[in-house]
């Protein structure tokens, strides 16, 4: 495969065949040719109606049909929307939360603060009943409602958290119509509900401030304690996208040779404005919205638990939602296409959205300075809250990366880990991990990921995002 | 009918988890891949046989959709009511469809807690055809 060095870290796959555009790789030292990933990365772009790039961000690696890692933009009046772009976890995403609270008063109370937010947050699989299971109306309302309908009920860190999400915490145009009864099914007991594989609860510290006055803005002060939550919409948002492509893999060569060209069944697709595409993105929206509430309502139940489990006061415990981000979305947004502004449907598939400076779409508190961007590492090592730039709207549709990536197979990961106690290796650094399944910790342990900060280094380098803080793990909640 | 456990292979996907299975004919490559399902649903643990249903499932496009269409079907068995595939016995398989005699065990989490969450059967990469003397089919699931 042909790879061509554009500058420092970013590569080029030219375009070739029947590629709408080239391919654009940020990557963390030099591409290896034989990576499936790359592959992914050409056959997004084929997508009809993609603009300018496939773009692939420094934690891409193998996923189906898209590349985990990847972006693709199209256009809103000629362009395709592809479930397989967003993916079956739609609005996996994470959140931050801030605390008032010194990392050095949470240590004598760790394990047991944990414990408590354990068993409050229903984690693995199938987990469920966080709270009373909802019904068909009361769905319809998180559906339509998102992070909204969670904090109106208390489950909150402060009564601003969903204006602190981005979006609001509510995709416009959701349709519940959309939703299919067997989606329902599977989501209806599972608001509040954490799941398993790389999804977390994390109680970190905050270790190192790299941007003060961004770090300020985002009320990150080193030492101390803040919740991370990363999860999505369960079991409804799988069956939404799962639904969506069985409708979609045995028609969409029918919409034109373009969609017949396509080399990947995964990346079937629709024009966007085709009964179908709307449809799609109705019931997808309408899944987001789930994910955005289910973030909500953990939010909820793990800040209540902390305060309980250490004696403290909500207003002691000074707990305020950082931001919340989608890391599997598809989404209209306004960017500069060519100089002019440009409606386009921009799929990030395991990527954040990163706005710059000035946005009218980044919330009040952090307009001057950037949209937060909350990137996820491994639990033995580091996460960042990075800020949004300028030249990520000029390169990158507003996009960066989302997390360390993975380097293993999960079976690889159990053979490394044989013989090994992943949670007690953890314990002697003084990290507490609480998890339903061994095998799971040993697939998510820290061997198995590139290191996060060199995937924020090549962000930061390209200056597509500016590091503002890094946490570091005290506590890990695992499926 | 093939029971519980049968061989499968790991490709070694990332992110994800794909399997590929053998069989001397299409329908009992199909049914190996509806028990690797199962094998990664019950992460070792037993899994005993209960009630038996027959299930019935619109295929394509090919052979390789169908196999996706009926493992689909076996993950939303699991998802919403428990149920792990530990028999499977494939009566019919075409690109028009499949038919299959399935018996399931129900989720335990004490004796399933190392169970795969599996949230999807992909269509990336899959097969159901003819290769040597038998067949090969294969899926990455997504986690």
């Amino acid at each position: 495969m042909a790879i061509r060095r554009i500058e420092g870290d970013l590569w080029e796959l030219p375009r070739e065949g029947r590629m709408k555009v080239p391919g654009r790789l940020y990557s963390v030292g030099p591409p290896a040719p034989d990576d499936p990933s790359l592959t992914q990365v050409r056959n997004v772009a084929h997508l009809p109606g993609i603009l300018r790039f496939s773009l692939a961000m420094p934690d891409i690696h193998w996923g189906y049909g898209f590349p985990i890692g990847g972006v693709a933009a199209v256009d809103l009046d000629d362009g395709a929307v592809s479930p397989g772009g967003v993916g079956y976890d739609i609005n996996c995403g994470v959140r931050v939360v801030t605390t008032a609270l010194p990392a050095a008063d949470l240590r004598p109370h760790l394990h047991a603060a944990a414990t408590r937010i354990y068993q409050q947050v229903p984690a693995g699989v199938g987990a469920s009943r966080a709270i009373p299971r909802l019904s068909a109306r009361e769905l319809d309302e998180v559906l339509e409602a998102g992070a909204g309908w969670a904090v109106r009920r208390g489950y909150a860190a402060a009564g601003d958290d969903a204006e602190r999400c981005e979006e609001g915490g509510r995709l416009e145009g959701a349709d519940p119509g959309a939703v299919s009864e067997r989606a329902r099914e599977r989501g209806a007991d599972q608001v509040g509900t954490l799941g398993s594989g790389n999804h977390f609860l994390e109680l970190d510290r905050v270790d190192e401030v790299h941007d003060p006055a961004a770090a300020e803005a985002f009320g990150l002060v080193e030492g101390q304690v803040a919740i991370q939550i990363h999860s999505g919409s369960r079991g409804l948002g799988y069956q939404v996208c799962d639904e969506a492509l069985a409708e979609l893999t045995p028609r969409f060569a029918g919409f034109g040779p373009d969609y017949a060209a396509l080399p990947d069944r995964q990346l079937a697709c629709a024009p966007v404005s085709s009964p179908q595409g709307r449809r799609y993105l109705g019931a997808m929206q309408a899944a987001a919205n789930f994910a955005f509430a289910n973030r909500q309502v953990m939010t909820g139940l793990a800040v209540r638990a902390l305060g309980e489990a250490l004696g403290l006061s909500d207003r002691d415990l000074g707990a305020r939602l950082l931001y919340d981000v989608c890391h599997n979305v598809a989404k209209v947004e306004e960017h500069l296409v060519d100089g002019r502004p440009r409606r386009v449907l921009v799929h990030r598939k395991g990527a954040t959205r990163a706005f710059g400076p000035g946005d009218e779409r980044v919330p009040a508190p952090y307009r001057a300075l950037g949209q937060p961007v909350l990137v996820p590492g491994d639990m033995g090592r580091c996460s960042w809250v990075l800020a949004g730039t300028e030249r990520a709207m000029a390169d990158t549709f507003g996009s960066s990366c989302h997390g360390a990536g993975r380097l293993l197979s999960r079976g690889e990961a159990l053979r490394r880990a044989r013989g090994r106690s992943i949670t007690r290796e953890l314990e002697t650094r003084g990290i507490v991990v609480l998890a339903r399944g061994k095998k799971t910790v040993a697939e998510e342990m820290s061997d198995a990921y590139k290191d996060v900060s060199d995937v924020v280094e090549v962000m930061a380098r390209a200056g597509i995002t500016r590091p503002v803080a890094r946490l570091v793990p005290l506590a890990v909640i695992k499926g | 009918m093939l029971t519980l456990p049968q061989p499968f292979e790991d490709l070694g996907h990332t992110a994800d988890l794909g399997v590929r299975v053998r069989g001397a004919t299409a329908g009992e490559a199909l049914a190996r891949l509806a028990l690797a399902l199962g094998a990664l649903l019950a992460g070792g643990g037993p899994v005993t046989p209960a009630a038996e249903v027959r299930i019935a499932v619109g295929g394509g496009p090919g052979l390789s959709g169908t196999a996706v269409a009926l493992l689909r079907e076996l993950l939303f068995r699991f998802a919403a009511h428990g149920l792990i595939p530990a028999a499977v016995e494939v009566l019919r398989v075409d690109e028009a469809g499949a038919e299959a005699v399935v018996r399931s065990g129900r989720y335990d989490p004490a004796l399933h807690g190392e169970g795969a969450d599996v949230k999807a059967v992909t269509w990336h990469l899959a097969r159901l055809e003819p290769e040597g003397e038998g067949w090969v089919a294969q899926v990455i699931l997504d986690v």
